[in-house]
């Protein structure tokens, strides 16, 4: 079987056992990999009532397919489990090496129960895993661990780290994974997952191959994709401004949310923070992620008085949002400074800026006061204070403990007009992309399976215009701020962006080669022979198995919908006065989606899918 | 008022003329420096059996220039744009964003990426002007 090994490492912590386990091998084709056979995986254990933090709680790390082989943009991995922070399906992803090093080392995965009762690093390394007592790592920041666990190595080639910081030690709700110190897994929580169950760090070293079924064909699909990528312009945008480019360009369309999303547009705040500020002000250099012919990572070195860092990660567009636009900072040194920090003590970034842009709103109502923040200023624009307030989150002292709950519990707890300012959906907050400016991403927002998400389909890409996939029935354009037509654009980005997320490849390269080359690499590798329909259908599984999950675990109808503050209009801007239908687009995506009306996958679906064994948890 | 003949003199001029007079343009060009060439492929069952060029000059906020031009004129400026005829007609019609065109391969982009994105905002003004001409295409 091309793709895969059919070998998955099992790990009991409370037993400090280790075993290496197979799966029916049907289950790779309907299935594929990544997030996908993750959650098919978690359903043969789920218990709802299970809460994500207590030790029987499964963890999966998962590749793909494609993962490992040379296909460009295979890098990617992904770790899942219930979240934490939204009590739902959750599932994040990175890209780096460590990935193709878990393949090469002859797993497709690695799934994780119960919780050691000392601090430990789970070693793999080519077949065999060790549990390790790893106290004397318990405290230290992210890549003070992954430095010593490198040099631990003592080999010329080091391994490949994962590893959480003093946040998912103590377990905040959004503590992110450091992947090598250059990229992290970090929507949904899944540090305080690691931490839950005391390990620190996951280090991997693989030499083996990842099988592959005709590598002649291979070898011309990945020709024929790498010079797809060549010749695009969003490949050239991706390497010499990153994803930070999406500053200036996203001002112009009323996608860049600011204010904790109560301001349509502010260019000079734009320019301030995006792509070119990036490379003019602080970029050393940019490095790929593994089979990455892109090299969209930026590298910064920050010299100034008092925000200056030493080299390492530079804010991604995420975050130049989340700290900066979202809480009215211009400061892109402070923003640089404030992503290290985060880098470091494992906190994400987009949930923590978009926390820290609620509080500074509850703040100026004075629904927060200073003797409730611990004595901080939390105006709008003040970074220091934002930076001291991190910190708190990480060890949860104070105040930070109530916001290391992220913005939906921390509403919930101020209550009143809290409630209509906080912005998440099913407990996610969402990117720094605005569904007033664009409504599909709203509908997207809306459905997607991980709460708020702009990475559980290729809706960005496809509404926005970045790529046009005629062969799915997709249009050349789909204007930004209108309602209308949206729900199937949707349906079938959602199908689309599970595939690649079940593949394994990541979404900007997917963007850059098309449609077809991803299809023919998937077949070259498995064998599978997938028509484009099949590879459809198989995405369409994808998304409504992970529904199944979240009805399961309480998801219904009425939490398929968009915050107050996102369906009021704004003032100005690209989308002014415009806000998505929310019921329109609901409505016909339900239709289209198969979901009934209390938002549940119908049974004539689930059978047509493969997923009939379902049918009886779901509905008695 | 007589349509303006896409690619006439007349028509270049209504285009400059439009884009002085926009408030906004000043402000989104500002420190611009650079020509910026447009090369329309030819198409003979749209009318138009010639390949064109046209030649678009900025500096900080004002127009020097715009008029059609020769081949070796539009491809030594800083930024060349290429692509078929039905597709610039589409960006001048307002049917095809010039951001998305380029990011879909239907214009080709030649230059410092970097730079036009600093200044997307002026580059979609000046469509903004050219969209609101008067236009009578080739194939019309």
């Amino acid at each position: 079987m091309g793709g895969n090994h059919n070998r998955f490492l099992e790990i009991d912590l409370s037993a400090r056992s280790t075993a290496v386990t197979s799966i029916d091998p049907a289950l790779f084709s309907a299935f594929i990999g990544g997030s996908t056979l993750a959650a098919r995986l978690f359903l043969d254990t789920l218990d709802v009532k299970r809460d994500p933090l207590s030790p029987d709680s499964s963890l999966f790390i998962m590749t793909g397919p494609l993962t490992g082989t040379s296909f460009p943009g295979s890098s990617r991995f992904v770790m899942c489990a219930r979240s934490p922070l939204t009590g739902i399906w959750g599932e994040s992803a990175s890209g780096g090496t460590f990935g193709a090093e878990l393949k090469r080392a002859g797993f497709d995965g690695v799934i994780i129960r119960g919780k050691s009762t000392h601090p430990c690093v789970i070693t793999v390394e080519d077949q065999n895993a060790a549990i390790v007592d790893a106290g004397d790592l318990w405290g230290k920041d992210t890549y003070e661990t992954i430095d010593i666990l490198r040099k631990r190595g003592g080999e010329e080639r080091p391994a490949r780290v994962l590893a959480i910081g003093p946040a998912g030690e103590h377990l905040v709700k959004f503590a992110n994974v450091c992947n090598d110190k250059a990229h992290y897994i970090g929507r949904t929580g899944m540090g305080a997952v690691l931490g839950s169950k005391r390990i620190k760090a996951i280090t991997c070293r693989g030499t083996g191959t990842v099988p592959v079924a005709s590598e002649e064909n291979f070898r011309n699909v990945r020709k024929a994709a790498l010079e797809e990528i060549k010749n695009s312009l969003m490949s050239r945008t991706f390497h010499e401004l990153g994803t930070a480019a999406a500053m200036e360009l996203g001002m112009t369309t009323g996608d860049v949310p600011i204010k904790n999303w109560s301001v349509g547009v502010d260019y000079a705040m734009g320019l301030a923070l995006g792509g070119t500020a990036v490379a003019e002000k602080m970029l050393k250099k940019r490095v790929a992620c593994y089979a990455c012919p892109i090299a969209c990572k930026p590298v910064v070195v920050v010299d100034d008085p008092k925000y200056g860092i030493a080299e390492g990660p530079g804010p991604e567009y995420e975050t130049l949002g989340s700290f900066g636009t979202m809480i009215m900072n211009d400061n892109i040194y402070a923003v640089a400074r404030v992503n290290d920090l985060c880098n470091r003590l494992g906190v994400e970034t987009i949930t923590g800026g978009a926390t820290i842009a609620f509080i500074m709103e509850m703040y100026e109502k004075g629904l927060l006061t200073r003797d409730d923040l611990d004595g901080l200023d939390m105006t709008w624009g003040n970074i220091d204070a934002a930076i001291v307030l991190v910190k708190k989150i990480a060890y949860r002292e104070g105040f930070g403990d109530r916001a290391a709950e992220g913005s939906r519990a921390l509403a919930r707890s101020i209550g009143g007009e809290a409630l209509d300012c906080v912005v998440e959906v099913k407990g996610l907050e969402p990117p720094m992309h605005d569904p007033r400016g664009f409504h599909g991403m709203g509908l997207a927002y809306m459905n997607s399976n991980r709460g708020a998400c702009h990475l559980q389909h290729s809706d960005q890409a496809i509404e926005m215009g970045m790529v046009s996939w005629n062969e799915v029935g997709l249009k050349d354009d789909y204007p930004g701020p209108v309602s209308e037509g949206k729900a199937e654009m949707v349906y079938i980005g959602e199908n689309i962006g599970q595939m690649a997320n079940s593949v394994c490849v990541c979404h900007f390269v997917h963007w850059c080669m098309g449609l077809t080359n991803l299809l023919d690499g998937l077949n070259a590798v498995t064998g599978y022979g997938f028509s484009l329909d099949d590879f459809m259908e198989a995405g369409k599984r994808s998304w409504v198995l992970k529904r199944a999950i979240n009805n399961l675990f309480g998801v219904t109808a009425k939490d398929d919908r968009l915050p107050k503050r996102i369906l009021t209009p704004l003032a100005e801007g690209a989308a002014e006065g415009i806000i998505p239908d929310m019921k329109l687009m609901k409505r016909e995506y339900y239709r289209i989606r198969g979901l009934n009306d209390e938002g549940f996958p119908k049974p004539e679906l689930l059978d047509s899918l493969g997923l009939g064994f379902i049918k009886e948890r779901l509905y008695g | 008022m007589a349509k303006l003949k896409v690619f006439s003199d007349e028509w270049c001029n209504a285009w400059a003329d439009k884009i002085r007079e926009s408030k906004e343009f000043p402000i989104h060009n500002k420190g611009w420096e650079g020509d910026i060439g447009c090369c329309i492929s030819k198409d003979p069952k749209a009318n138009l059996p010639e390949d064109k060029y046209l030649y678009v000059n900025f500096f900080d906020g004002k127009v020097l220039d715009v008029r059609m031009a020769d081949k070796e004129t539009a491809e030594n400026t800083k930024f060349v744009i290429s692509g078929e005829y039905i597709r610039w007609k589409q960006v001048a019609r307002g049917e095809l964003d010039a951001v998305k065109a380029m990011m879909q391969g239907k214009l080709k982009l030649k230059g410092n990426l970097p730079y036009v994105v600093k200044y997307v905002k002026g580059v979609q003004e000046t469509i903004k002007c050219l969209v609101a001409l008067d236009s009578e295409f080739p194939d019309d």
